[in-house]
């Protein structure tokens, strides 16, 4: 059967300019295939992905409706013309949903002239709610960009006081606010950018007891936490309440980027099955980190939380994006879902929060297998002028800010493999910042057949009851 | 990328869009079709213009309208063979700014111009036109030209 498909003006430009086109068909489904064997761009303006008939494409049998009739199976015979006609339809939004006010509709005009954010979009992020987990370095740009936004209720959950120190990178806080509450800081400086939502501040100590209830009171959670076992606790609790995290860490001078425990992909166990050795991977306080690059990081967690919030574009599901500040070079690794993950893969084992602390090996107690003395001894043992090595195993800028007298330096990371040229007929004293890396050195020595002695509270501890002078962030 | 009318066209649209008021008037631009009608940044010149009723049933007319398929079609066939089509739509948007909508994207077809008029309590104040991108995905603005007579 030879039948004519009649083409719109708008879509002849992907069909040669043709008005017409005839093909051989039996069904009007038939022609349509025809028609897109011979002009292949006509079909993703007309079909769906799943191969559907797009809602605003009509197709009319000479002067029927094929919905009215078969659809796609509507019969066609010789001489019939197959008409697709767009529907031409549109509109403004309805103005009883509107529920900005006058003041949100200025405030939000860049996102509204976004088709992609559009009033719909616009409420829809001012009836969300989204849990940050820290109001540190991450959280700082963070929230800020969630609330200028409008994300409607932003819930943060800290218990610190801002210090001086946090300063160099912590933007939402600022130096009148050193020595109040985080949150009470951030609260503030959230309202007075945008007073047209709600902050939450939840002043506790995340646990294993809390999480679950907090996380179900929000749509999606940005984990900004510097530990580890806050870390694998945000992750159980989102996988186990079903709410994606929008992920970010920070180290120095790099960061990592990822949206865990989305549907259907993984989370930060299936890349992290466990956590590193206590004390191998110094924190932010220990390892010293570039003040912008929680902006960096911080900020396109902003980005994945509302293209979470909105549904548009590719959420980072799937892939760890690793981002380089010195090299101002950005990776990215596939991540897969672990189909034996503990806590998202097939049979999960874990089905409430655990003990993070004990997991992260946190609760190891290395005073029980490792001589230790105090910093009253370390200082009686000087002026006898004993003879021993004191060891100080922190990081090199850490050692050259405060160093107790005499000390020689081997960060705990070279340790394993500086240990053969130290000499074991010798005595050695091992102190850090706080006694927790020293204490894994000494584990380490004592395991090397060394005599090491650890020196309970570290530096802080000599700062504090030695030498006050002495100044230790 | 342009649209080009005369001057006169542009009253007809905005004055057919002001009497529609508080429902969306909508209608058809015609004209030449021009050679690559999908190129981005494409001109366009308007030489007539057809305001069609509002087809969307009386709950949301103030906030959507629908072109009946089956006028269309009447106008694509009285064209047929003479070089012109319609080249693009006008609507309006009742209290509301002249950018396309979610639901104007969501209904978009390529490569043909959408003129929004922006009413305010029965006034045209602002006029905007749009190109769809062909990946379907946002809309481009495009210039206005008001040819004098």
């Amino acid at each position: 059967m030879t039948v004519d498909i009649r083409l719109p003006t708008a879509l002849r430009a992907f069909a040669d300019k043709q008005e017409k086109v005839s093909v051989q068909a039996k069904t009007v489904g038939e022609a349509l295939d025809a028609l897109f064997a011979k002009h292949d761009r006509l079909k993703a303006q007309l079909l769906s992905p799943d191969g559907k008939l797009r809602t605003f494409v009509n197709v009319y049998v000479n002067e029927d409706d094929a919905r009215d009739k078969q659809g796609l199976a509507t019969p066609v015979k010789d001489g019939d013309t197959v008409l697709i006609v767009p529907a031409i339809a549109g509109g403004a939004t309805l103005a009883a949903e509107a529920e900005l006010s006058k003041a949100e509709l200025k405030r939000y005009d860049r996102h509204l002239i976004l088709p992609e954010v559009g009033l719909e979009g616009q409420k829809k992020l001012k009836k969300s709610a989204v849990l940050c987990v820290g109001a540190g370095g991450l959280g700082s740009p963070l929230a800020l960009y969630l609330a200028a936004a409008g994300v409607g209720r932003i819930g943060i959950v800290d218990f610190d006081a801002v210090d001086e120190s946090n300063l160099q990178r912590q933007i939402l806080h600022d130096t009148l606010s050193v020595g109040t509450s985080k949150l009470a800081s951030a609260k503030k400086r959230l309202l007075a950018l945008n007073p047209h939502i709600t902050v939450e501040t939840h002043e506790i100590r995340l646990s294993s007891a809390n999480a679950i209830e907090l996380f179900k009171q929000y749509d999606v959670i940005a984990d900004g936490t510097d530990n580890f076992p806050t870390r694998y606790l945000v992750n159980d609790a989102c996988v186990l309440t079903g709410k994606p995290n929008a992920y970010g860490s920070i180290f120095r001078f790099e960061g990592q980027l990822s949206v865990f425990a989305a549907k259907d992909g993984p989370c930060y166990r299936c890349l992290y099955p466990e956590p590193p050795p206590p004390g191998l991977v110094p924190s932010c306080a220990e390892g010293g980190v570039l003040g912008v690059l929680p902006g960096v990081i911080g900020t396109m967690q902003a980005v994945e939380t509302i293209k979470l919030l909105l549904g548009i574009g590719h959420p980072l599901v799937g892939r760890l994006m690793l981002y380089d500040a010195l090299e101002q070079s950005w990776r990215t690794l596939k991540v897969k879902k672990n189909p034996a993950c503990p806590v998202c893969g097939d049979n999960p084992t874990i089905q409430a929060p655990i003990d993070y602390e004990a997991f992260c090996g946190l609760k190891e107690k290395p005073v029980s297998t490792i001589r230790e003395i105090t910093v009253e001894e370390l200082k009686l043992k000087l002026d006898k002028k004993e003879k021993f090595v004191l060891l100080d195993v922190r990081e090199p800028h850490e050692h050259a800010a405060a160093k107790i007298p005499g000390a020689i330096l081997i960060p705990l990371g070279e340790l394993h493999l500086r240990a053969a040229d130290l000499d074991k007929a010798h005595v050695y004293v091992v102190h850090c910042r706080s006694g927790a890396r020293s204490a894994r050195a000494v584990m380490l020595l004592c395991e090397k057949g060394f005599n090491a002695t650890n020196v309970a509270g570290g530096i802080l501890a000599w700062a504090d009851r030695i030498d006050p002078s002495l100044r230790v962030s | 990328m342009t649209l080009k009318a005369r001057r006169a066209l542009e009253g007809a649209v905005t004055g057919a869009c002001e009497s529609a008021y508080p429902d969306e008037g909508c209608g058809l631009l015609l004209g030449p079709v021009p050679d690559a009608f999908d190129r981005p940044g494409r001109a366009l010149f308007v030489d007539e213009v057809r305001p069609l009723p509002n087809g969307w049933d009386a709950s949301a007319k103030t906030n959507r309208y629908l072109i009946d398929p089956r006028l269309l079609a009447k106008v694509e066939n009285e064209l047929s063979g003479t070089g012109r089509g319609v080249v693009g739509f006008y609507h309006s948007h009742p209290d509301h700014p002249a950018w396309p909508s979610p639901f104007d994207l969501m209904m978009a077809w390529p490569c043909l111009s959408y003129w929004i008029v922006r009413v305010d309590g029965g006034k045209a104040v602002d006029g905007r036109s749009w190109q769809r991108t062909e990946d379907g995905r946002s809309f481009v603005e495009e210039e206005i030209v008001l040819l004098e007579e």
